[in-house]
């Protein structure tokens, strides 16, 4: 009768403890398969909630390496100001998610029929009460009011690169004149000029979420303006209107970084490139919340991970001793088959294949409940438990894990019982 | 021999087996107590997230005739999950006169209009702390001469360099602050510090002659009081720092029903953007962490059961010469079920010392983090016991030191589910070899 026979006919006819053994791996398998999902979860979330600190540097004018020249308005720095280009290459680096910079400029709205648009208190004279304070944006989604949670989308879309002629515009005022995502309005820079006028579409509506009457925030020209008076608009459509000026380009920009743990990296790339002179720029990183926040998160993150190593470990530490009390039980069986003459590496390799042969099928099924186990948690525990996904990544280490495991525990727990002669272990039994 | 003595046999007799079982319950127990305390820590970890993420509020009583009185800002303060960090700010405009009682010189180039009644006027700006007005923070304001005013200053003020040069002015000197409508409210202040703007105003041109940069002042609440109400004690806007951003909600709800204000009267805002913003992250961790505590407990059980058995089937063959002595099937239970109390209480007690190292270790070896951000902290912790009343930076915000380790009741809750499935487990695997006859069992053995 050959080793592979034996093995099969063992678990076959000791189907009792077989079934258990194979408990045992399945419970053990799941544990750590469940651990392995949970790890990359925690990982995926942890980098998500860094993400969320919204970390920024900021490339602006270095006014102090620059010249200086005087004029009507008081001296002004004659320092280079970022061109497009400029903008374009440094957001192209990886790991820059988005970047914006503002132009700023009193623009006149009109509907399509050329009737002003008047602010939400006018104050009757009808060539101030059409001026609406507008920043020129690239994304307006990361414009500081945005991002502050000052003003909240409520409709539409922000305005992107995408789109060349948008308008994004108060509920106060859309609600006013009647007008929702999609509709048209038309702007003018100046309209005692001969400054062009523009058709907008408006691609969405924001939401005041903050107290403008609070007078911290007057100490800007934007003060003097309403929330609801703000507009923003794309940047191709306010070079247009402002085509008569002088296109100097920007005083500086804000990059936003995917992830906040590259923001150095991020930076020093920036500075190795040739195409910006950065004697004449300078970098702020903005990542005040995420230093705030990151030796919390990453306690958060250490702790959750050393549950992990804690229940791998335990797991491992259970099969190898649940083996090595089955394989001492086993130790009458040895005897006799060692007196029937067969050879010890035969009833070492018959046990490794019993153990092989539970794991082949213990293995594939708690990856398969595994997989369950996680879905169904995420139902208990909110839709956002979902993330928890068992990947066949996870099911080929803990397999090929578990198997050297088992084959190192079986061949450990048989050396014991092995060094004994037959005569030795038969008359010790009885 | 009684069911006592035989299980104390059984254990001394059968040494290797004794100790893999106390190895196993051993194991099981201090993964249990580790992953409580474990759990426990990350809960206190997320809510230094929280914290750090920092939430406020702001009380904007400038509608209201007194504004916000310092009872209420005390009553305020007393509201449970306030950090203690808070700014009082007030705003209004002042005619500023020499100690003589000349009116000084403000800058008007530059300005849209100079208002009737305003020639000699400027912006005031109070702050509990100066160093927190917009002015400094987002408009680029610099001091470069004396020092901020806290508060415990008063009656001090903050001049800007030009307009201390126009009006030959220096540090130490005094000036008067007049209210612009009614004259006979004056106040003596001392200059305590200069600045400078470093960014150029932008709203030139267009802002009146009061809000020019060079003409803005800033000095305490008190003062301050004193030109727009008529006597010390009020304030128009109070900022107001929480420990965690998930109670505001329910502390500003608590604010609402101080009596004495007319709270509907008052704008009062929420400022937890940071917080709205990991909410969602940090929900998905802490589900995370149930999630895998329930997969763990789940797994821990079956295993144990698991095991019981496992060792129970072994022991079919004594179990039936003891019956066949004819020793009551009860006192069978009890030996099974002493043998096994007996090794669960020493691995139970062992546990103990176990998962504290290991909790230990994670503790001190894996946070280091924490306890470098603790240093920071302790500074600021020297400043707010300086005075209750003072208000602190929002950058001083307090990181509870995360400790993992195993409370009194998380320990008595694992001694009591391990005993408990332990005798459950014993039962189970126990009940199908009592109910067989011992002949069936002899016979079937062999």
């Amino acid at each position: 009768m050959n080793v592979v026979k034996r093995a099969v006919f063992y678990i076959i006819r000791k189907w009792k403890k077989s079934f258990l053994i194979f408990s045992i791996l399945f419970a053990a398998s799941v544990l750590v398969l469940s651990g392995l999902a949970i790890s990359d979860a925690q990982e995926e979330q942890t980098e998500e909630l860094r993400g969320t600190t919204g970390v920024s540097f900021t490339v602006s004018r270095n006014t102090a390496t620059g010249g200086w020249s005087s004029g009507a308005g008081g001296s002004y720095s004659t320092q280079e100001f970022l061109s497009d280009k400029m903008l374009e290459s440094i957001g192209s680096i990886d790991g820059v998610k988005g970047y914006n910079a503002s132009v700023r400029t009193i623009l006149c709205l009109s509907d399509m029929d050329g009737r002003w648009l008047e602010q939400m208190l006018p104050k009757g004279y009808p060539m101030v009460d059409c001026q609406f304070y507008s920043y020129g944006c690239i994304n307006s989604e990361y414009n500081s009011l945005f991002l502050s949670g000052a003003l909240v989308m409520c409709e539409g879309t922000t305005i992107t690169p995408e789109k060349d002629n948008g308008i994004v515009i108060s509920r106060e005022i859309a609600h006013k004149y009647g007008f929702k995502a999609g509709d048209t309005l038309q702007a003018v820079n100046n309209p005692l000029s001969d400054d062009k006028t523009l058709t907008l579409e408006i691609t969405g509506i924001f939401d005041i979420a903050a107290d403008k009457t609070d007078e911290k925030n007057n100490y800007n020209e934007a003060s003097y303006y309403d929330y609801a008076n703000y507009a923003f608009v794309s940047e191709a459509a306010m070079k247009d209107l402002l085509e008569n000026y002088a296109d100097v380009g920007y005083a500086s920009a804000d990059f936003f970084v995917s992830d906040p743990g590259q923001l150095d990296a991020v930076i020093q790339e920036a500075q190795r490139m040739d195409s910006v002179n950065w004697n004449n720029f300078v970098v702020t990183a903005n990542d005040e919340v995420y230093e705030r926040v990151e030796s919390a998160v990453s306690d958060m993150g250490t702790l959750l991970s050393t549950l992990i190593v804690l229940i791998t470990a335990v797991s491992a530490a259970v099969v190898v001793l649940i083996l090595s009390m089955w394989m001492r039980s086993r130790t009458k069986e040895i005897g006799i088959l060692l007196s029937v003459g067969i050879p010890k590496v035969f009833i070492l390799l018959q046990y490794v294949l019993e153990t092989l042969f539970i794991a082949v099928v213990s293995f594939p099924l708690s990856y398969f409940f595994a997989g369950r186990a996680a879905g169904s948690l995420g139902r208990i525990f909110g839709k956002t438990t979902a993330v928890i996904l068992v990947t066949p990544q996870h099911f080929m280490t803990a397999a090929i894990a578990g198997t050297v495991l088992l084959v190192f525990s079986t061949l450990l727990s048989c050396i014991p019982v092995m060094r004994y002669r037959p005569i030795e272990i038969l008359s010790q039994m009885e | 021999m009684n069911s006592i003595k035989r299980a104390g046999f059984y254990l001394v007799r059968k040494k290797g087996k004794s100790l893999s079982l106390l190895l196993f319950l051993l194991v099981m127990a201090t993964m249990m107590l580790t992953c409580i305390s474990i759990q426990t820590a990350a809960k206190d970890a997320g809510a230094n997230v929280r914290k750090a993420l920092m939430g406020s509020f702001t009380v904007n009583a400038k509608t209201l005739e007194h504004g916000l009185e310092e009872s209420c800002i005390e009553q305020i303060l007393s509201i449970d999950g306030q950090s203690g960090n808070y700014n009082l700010r007030s705003y209004t405009q002042a005619v500023f006169f020499d100690k003589e009682g000349n009116p000084l010189t403000i800058r008007t180039e530059g300005a849209a209009a100079v208002p009737e009644g305003y020639e000699h006027a400027g912006k005031v700006a109070a702050n509990s702390c100066s160093e927190k007005d917009t002015y400094f923070t987002e408009a680029g304001f610099s001091l470069t001469k004396g020092k901020a005013i806290t508060p415990e200053d008063k009656n001090a003020v903050l001049l800007h360099e030009d307009f201390a040069e126009r009006n030959g002015l220096t540090l130490g000197d005094t000036l008067f602050l007049g209210s612009v409508t009614e004259e006979d409210i004056k106040t003596e202040v001392t200059v305590q510090g200069l600045f400078t703007n470093t960014a150029e105003q932008d709203s030139l041109g267009r802002a009146p002659s009061y809000d020019l940069y060079e003409n803005v002042v800033f000095t305490d609440i008190s003062a301050c009081s004193m030109l727009v109400y008529g006597e010390t004690g009020y304030c128009q806007y109070g900022d107001f720092y929480v420990n965690d951003p998930e109670m505001l909600d329910s502390i500003i709800d608590k604010v609402k029903k101080i009596p004495g204000m007319e709270w509907q009267k008052c704008i009062v805002t929420k400022y937890d953007k940071d917080y709205q913003n990991a909410k969602s992250s940090l929900e998905s961790l802490h589900n995370i962490l149930l999630a895998s505590m329930t997969v763990i407990t789940g797994i821990c059980f079956l295993i144990l059961v698991l095991l019981l058995i496992f060792r129970m089937r072994n022991r079919v063959h004594e179990v039936g010469v003891l019956m066949a002595m004819g020793i009551s099937k009860k006192s069978i239970l009890i030996q099974q079920l002493l043998e096994v109390f007996a090794v669960a209480t020493i691995s139970l007690v062992l546990t103990f010392p176990a998962s504290s190292l290991i909790s230990g270790q994670t503790a001190s070896s894996l946070l280091s983090q924490a306890d470098t951000a603790e240093y920071e902290v302790v500074n600021l912790v020297g400043n707010t016991k300086q005075s209750n009343t003072q208000a602190l930076s929002p950058q001083g915000t307090l990181l509870a030191e995360i400790q993992v380790s195993i409370s009194a009741k998380d320990y008595l809750s694992v001694w009591a589910i391990g005993l408990t499935l332990c005798g459950a487990a014993t039962s189970i695997a126990l009940c199908p070899v009592l109910r067989m006859k011992p002949k069936n069992i002899l016979s079937q053995m062999s």
